[in-house]
């Protein structure tokens, strides 16, 4: 553990070594190298070594401070530093030295959240994490969009805070304990199973996971923020909710069978609606950033899949489930980051993230064009990349082993379908993504501006898309891993999941395959294009003479087909002018702007009846005083009266 | 793997143009016409393939790589389905999503192409080829799953092949769902009627046609042998169920796997020629009807 920490210090110094030193350079190098570090006892710990564990007795309340690395916090540890080591140095490049220490201590929050193994130490590291993203959300101040959305944001993270204090206050009771390991201990003394704890572990974890309904601060803090917070935030940050629901899992033992139905309920309308609101968005960032949300609806698939095999007594469902939840965490968190960078790398060329302004980007961004498709590819879960691995995870989880699993039977339809229209749907939006942005001609002068950042831009870029190849192509070495850790949380052998490990290496081969084909296809196909005549032209537009850049399709006539199937659910907002010479349409953030805000509206409307007690009059002040006063001398007199007699 | 399993790939390898052939001489016999010869496509494709092409000076790399990916795709997508009723040529459990996911490498790379062209035309085909994608999607892996319920397999070689056998004693109202549910998929995954007209000629009415318009010479060879092997491949799904080739000598399934594609091919056109294209508002209700009808093929299962 002791390397754990150095790497933390050495993260630490990075960031203050670019306040004090402004050396961008030196910041890089440190924090590559603490990320390495940190990365070191993870690392061993995945290959079968020991978990380590340390206690720090410091002086305050609430016992010892533990902090452990055992798999499910190694796995995390790995989802937090690898994303977030190349959201760091993409974000070196352009943001102020304040900006760089935060997104330091951010990281270091992080690692220590995931590896805490008591209360106090969790909800400390919490607590500063959610409070230095706030920050780092902020990071454009002057503009109004941005500070409403980091008070969406703090609203709602601490929303989420008091329930996870709610959460821990019930659970460790009067005078237990506050490590894990209590915790785990008073577990079967709960009432009803843990549901009041399994109840605000799903709210609290799930304000910061962003699942459906509890989602609705994520599009605009994702959006507001700068591409390296917006990468970190999308990638790591959410995910350390999907850690607290994960670790609550576990530590419960046995959870009932109604919450892994509910996880699965929530995951499949978390997994539609993202990507349907994602359809709707007119910017890039916002889309993204409902496309977090479904990915968050898939890894919660997983999750339920997983908590119902271990209610059933399904060990191979609990430990396919856990592992495809979890290998999707890391793919999510590395094939996210990617999009979000390579859309901060376009909004800086171009100065507009409205993708009906961009258009024409490959050619003018060639190097950026092709990792942003590797990882669009790979978010819709296409062979032969990292997603197709962890859906056909999930996919593995949710059918069970052949024949048994009578209980589990109803989950398959429901949960199936709902992955397999996910899929579709995200196809659709990516194919809408970079369809727009990167092909065809420029629909506005902005669009023109597009090119290529430098190597400190481009080189994470290309890094995470390696790292989604990698794991496409090679996928034992990810699937292995996250088998081990699943089983470690569902408290299963390994061997319960069968043959899904060795069905990694056929999917190796089968993905090896498609890549070495498309190769021969690629080559011959320019063979054969040499040897006959070729020729360029416009493109034909039925004998129109004047084609303009204006008339390609547009991205929400894209996506207006698939949104009108599902009507007002969709939140699209459309109008028209009176003439109907205009149609404007915009999506709405519909928990938001249908449920929040006219609530607090009423809220803030019934409150404000009650101002009339405060009007300025002191006599009248004077009176509450008094009258305060003989309430309470009656009440202890009365009191002590009955006491007395 | 045996011998048979790699002769009937080729076999559906190389009748796949006839079967398109077969469905649009039906449907000109159907309606009083003699119509072109059912080796047209063949043809065809020897006549694209020498000529030379014509590239839009808009497009990129991604338009000249799609054609290339969808062939590619659709021979890796056949690869996992077992043609001889036995085994396919690649198996392991779950391969069912990746026969869906590599279908969808090609469809996705298809789609961009489209909008690389910078048309409109193209835009509208592929923003609607999209939305009909994605609502075959549910149908296609909900009749896997009441294939997988109906046969205990996890892979399609098992599904299609070796475990239909002993599913049809116990489960054969599911599977004959399953089947029907299947062809609806195939009319809306090779773009014929009642999902896309492929003899229309009108670009704002166009689909799939629509999409590939600017393609020219090889690269169009490509996408229409590409388009008659989607139809093989997609035709052997309802045969594989409904004709049961594990207990038959090799020789006589392959006949049977010929036969059952012709009659697929024939049904097809039957089907083209009585009915006219759904408007486009109609055609999510066909493809919900594909799904309805494989859901009800599980809960069959499960309640029984």
């Amino acid at each position: 553990m002791t390397v754990f920490f150095i790497g933390l210090a050495l993260v630490l110094l990075a960031g203050i070594a670019a306040v004090a030193v402004r050396s961008r350079y030196l910041a890089g190098l440190l924090i590559i190298g603490g990320c390495a570090a940190a990365l070191v006892p993870a690392v061993r710990v995945l290959a079968g070594g020991a978990a380590p564990e340390v206690r720090l007795a410091l002086p305050g309340p609430g016992g010892p401070w533990v902090f452990g690395i055992d798999p499910l916090s190694a796995a995390f540890l790995i989802v937090v530093l690898v994303p977030g080591l190349a959201s760091a140095l993409s974000g070196l490049r352009d943001s102020r030295p304040v900006g760089a220490l935060l997104f330091a201590i951010e990281l270091v929050a992080l690692a220590l959240v995931v590896t805490a193994r008591a209360v106090v130490p969790f909800m400390a590291a919490w607590e500063v994490m959610a409070v230095i993203a706030y920050f780092l959300v902020i990071a454009d101040h002057d503009r109004a969009e941005v500070r409403r959305a980091g008070l969406v944001y703090l609203v709602a993270t601490h929303v989420g805070m008091l329930a996870l204090l709610a959460l821990f206050a019930i659970w460790a009771g009067a005078g237990g304990g506050l490590t894990f390991a209590d915790l785990a201990a008073r577990a079967p003394l709960l009432p009803a199973g843990g549901a009041v704890v399994l109840l605000l572990a799903l709210v609290g974890f799930g304000v910061k996971a962003g699942l459906v309904p509890l989602h609705f601060w994520l599009p605009d803090a994702h959006a507001s923020s700068p591409s390296a917070v917006s990468a970190l935030m999308s990638g790591v940050v959410i995910k350390m909710g999907i850690y607290g629901i994960f670790r609550v899992v576990g530590l419960i033992g046995l959870p009932p069978a109604w919450f892994g139905w509910l996880v699965l309920g929530i995951g499949v309308s978390s997994g539609v609606l993202g990507v349907l609101w994602a359809l709707a968005q007119h910017d890039l960032k916002r889309l993204l950033a409902y496309h977090s949300v479904e990915n968050v609806g898939i890894i919660l698939m997983g999750l339920g899949a997983g908590a119902l095999g271990v209610t059933y007594h399904l060990p191979f469902i609990a430990v396919v489930g856990f592992a495809g939840a979890l290998l999707h965490t890391l793919n999510h968190a590395l094939f996210k980051s990617l999009l979000f960078l390579g859309a901060g790398s376009i909004a800086h060329a171009t100065g507009t993230r409205t993708l009906d302004q961009l258009g024409g980007l490959g050619r003018r961004m060639p190097l950026t064009s092709v990792a942003f498709l590797i990882g669009s590819a790979a978010i819709v879960g296409l062979p032969p990349l990292n997603g197709f691995v962890s859906e056909w995870l999930v996919y593995q989880a949710l059918l069970g082993s052949g024949g048994a699993g009578g209980a589990a039977m109803p989950a398959m339809l429901v949960g199936v379908a709902g992955l397999a229209l996910v899929g579709g749907l995200a196809l659709a939006c990516f194919a809408k993504v970079c369809g727009v942005v990167f092909l065809g001609k420029p629909r506005s002068a902005a669009a023109e501006l597009g090119h290529d950042e430098g190597g400190s831009v481009v080189g994470p870029l290309f890094g995470l898309a390696a790292a989604c190849v990698a794991i496409g192509v090679a996928p034992v070495v990810a699937v292995r891993p996250a088998l081990a850790v699943g089983a470690a949380v569902a408290g299963a052998p390994v061997a319960a999941a069968g043959l899904v490990g060795a069905t990694a290496g056929m999917i190796s081969l089968f993905a090896l395959g498609v890549i070495a084909l498309l190769g021969l296809g690629a080559v011959g196909a320019g063979v054969v294009r040499r040897r006959r005549p070729v020729g360029a032209g416009a493109t034909w537009g039925c004998g129109y003479a004047l084609p303009s850049p204006r008339m390609q399709y547009t991205a929400s006539s894209f996506a207006a087909p698939l949104l009108a199937l599902f009507g007002p659910l969709a939140g699209v907002h459309t109008s028209r002018s009176a003439d109907g010479a205009a149609f404007h349409s915009e999506p709405r953030e519909l928990v938001l702007d249908t449920a929040l805000v006219p609530a607090w509206h009423r809220l803030r409307a019934g409150l404000a009846r009650m101002r009339t007690i405060q009007h300025g009059r002191l006599w009248v002040y004077l009176v509450y005083l008094i009258a305060a006063l003989l309430a309470l001398l009656l009440y202890l007199t009365g009191f002590l009266g009955t006491v007395r007699g | 793997m045996t011998i048979w399993t790699a002769v009937d790939f080729v076999a559906v390898l190389a009748l796949g143009p006839l079967l398109k052939g077969v469905a649009t001489r039906t449907k000109s016999l159907l309606t009083g016409r003699r119509g072109a010869p059912v080796l047209q496509l063949y043809r065809d494709l020897a006549r694209l393939w020498q000529k030379g092409a014509v590239y839009s000076t808009t497009t990129t790399w991604i338009f000249r790589v799609a054609p290339v990916a969808a062939i590619v795709t659709t021979l890796a997508a056949a690869a996992l389905i077992p043609f001889d009723g036995r085994e396919a040529m690649v198996q392991f459990a779950g391969d069912f999503v990746a026969f869906a996911g590599v279908l969808g490498l090609g469809r996705f790379l298809l789609i961009l192409a489209a909008l690389d062209t910078g048309s409109s035309f193209e835009g509208m085909g592929a923003s609607r080829d999209a939305t009909f994608a994605a609502l075959v999607e549910p149908a296609l892996f909900t009749s896997f799953v009441a294939l997988a319920l109906a046969t205990g397999e996890r892979s399609l070689g098992g599904m299609l092949g070796s475990g239909t056998a002993s599913a049809w004693a116990h489960a054969a109202p599911s599977l004959a769902m399953v089947a029907v549910s299947f062809f609806f998929v195939l009319l809306a995954e090779s773009s014929r009627v009642p999902v896309d007209d492929p003899a229309t000629h009108l670009e704002l009415t166009m689909i799939h046609e629509v999409a590939i318009l600017d393609h020219s010479g090889p690269d169009l060879a490509l996408l229409e042998y590409g388009g008659a092997l989607r139809f093989a491949v997609f035709a052997a799904l309802p045969i594989g169920v409904l004709a049961v080739r594990a207990t038959v000598p090799p020789l006589a399934g392959l006949g049977v796997l010929v036969l059952g594609s012709l009659g697929v091919a024939v049904l097809a056109g039957v089907v083209e020629s009585s009915m006219a294209r759904l408007r486009l508002s109609r055609v999510p209700q066909f493809l919900a009807a594909a799904t309805v009808l494989a859901a009800l093929g599980v809960i069959l299962q499960v309640l029984a």
